[in-house]
């Protein structure tokens, strides 16, 4: 008999959501969505072996970030299985192998019209779109956690975090956009809510 | 302070942590193993050390000015074996 059963749930499951902070008649400066668990991959370099960005990117329905030098990260929408591991592994073969991260890191969402000015407060990377233009994304420190940051939109980013410092940094961005009006949209959500879309 | 990672581009150091001195060289016989370890001059001027960008965690040998915070050459450490 174990001493304690282990659950299996989403880390920002239980975190929280709704509406914080001064809400401005425009609507919410900042909306943060919780992204489902569904696919993280980290894909670390031999020696030598170049830049694999594009071969990686020209996979279908992913999402390549890179994470420090030949290392990337692939998100995917499309759950996790064995095979999209083994195909990757065969697409790669003595460049690069693969780990599944699916259960290690997750995804958040930050859009809205504030959203460069709420990671503005946390970064040191130069968010002018025209340096970090979309589909761009970098490693950074927000306040003290690693993340790593892309741009998917205008006003749209996408960060991810080491699933144990997620809470604590789903709860640090609220509050470091209380001034501008947060809306917290849960993973089940992602698409569905009137404000929950992220757009680009 | 600001510091080039040959990779990510120009950070503040927050995102770095400093690493000692690069011109140490790993020494081949035991007793001269805790002076390698423990003994350290606190050089005033430009000083060879390496930092550790922290995020994309790569080592970084730096030369630095100690009284001004100016930066010469910054490299990745790998890349360059320093002091050997």
């Amino acid at each position: 008999m174990p001493d304690f059963n282990l659950i299996h749930k989403a880390v920002l499951a239980d975190v929280r959501y709704g509406i914080f902070g001064n809400m401005p008649p425009e609507g919410p400066g900042i909306r943060l969505q919780a992204c489902p668990e569904t696919c993280l991959l980290h894909v670390l370099g031999a020696p030598g072996c170049g830049d694999l960005f594009t071969v990686l990117t020209a996979r279908p329905a992913c999402h390549v970030r890179v994470a420090g030098p030949s290392q990337w990260l692939i998100a995917s929408e499309d759950p996790i299985t064995d095979v999209v591991i083994r195909d990757l592994e065969d697409l790669l073969g003595e460049r690069a192998v693969v780990s599944d991260q699916t259960h290690g890191r997750i995804r958040i969402g930050i859009s809205g019209p504030r959203a460069s000015a709420l990671l503005a407060k946390g970064t040191a990377i130069d968010l002018d779109p025209a340096q970090f233009q979309t589909g761009k994304s970098a490693m950074t420190l927000i306040g003290h956690i690693t993340v790593n940051l892309a741009r998917i939109g205008h006003d749209a980013f996408e960060i991810i975090v080491l699933r144990g410092f997620a809470e604590s940094l789903w709860n640090d961005l609220i509050h470091m956009g209380l001034e501008y009006g947060v809306d917290c949209i849960p993973a089940h959500l992602a698409g569905k809510h009137p404000s929950g879309k992220i757009t680009g | 302070m600001r510091l080039p990672c040959p990779y990510c581009g120009e950070r503040d150091s927050r995102e770095f942590t400093y690493r000692g001195d690069a011109t140490l060289t790993r020494p081949a016989v035991e007793s001269e193993m805790a002076d390698y370890v423990y003994q350290r001059d606190n050089p005033l001027g430009w000083h060879k050390e390496y930092w550790l960008h922290t995020v994309c965690r790569t080592w970084l040998a730096v030369e630095r000015d100690t009284r001004t915070h100016a930066l010469g050459p910054v490299s990745i450490a790998r890349c360059e074996r320093v002091g050997s």
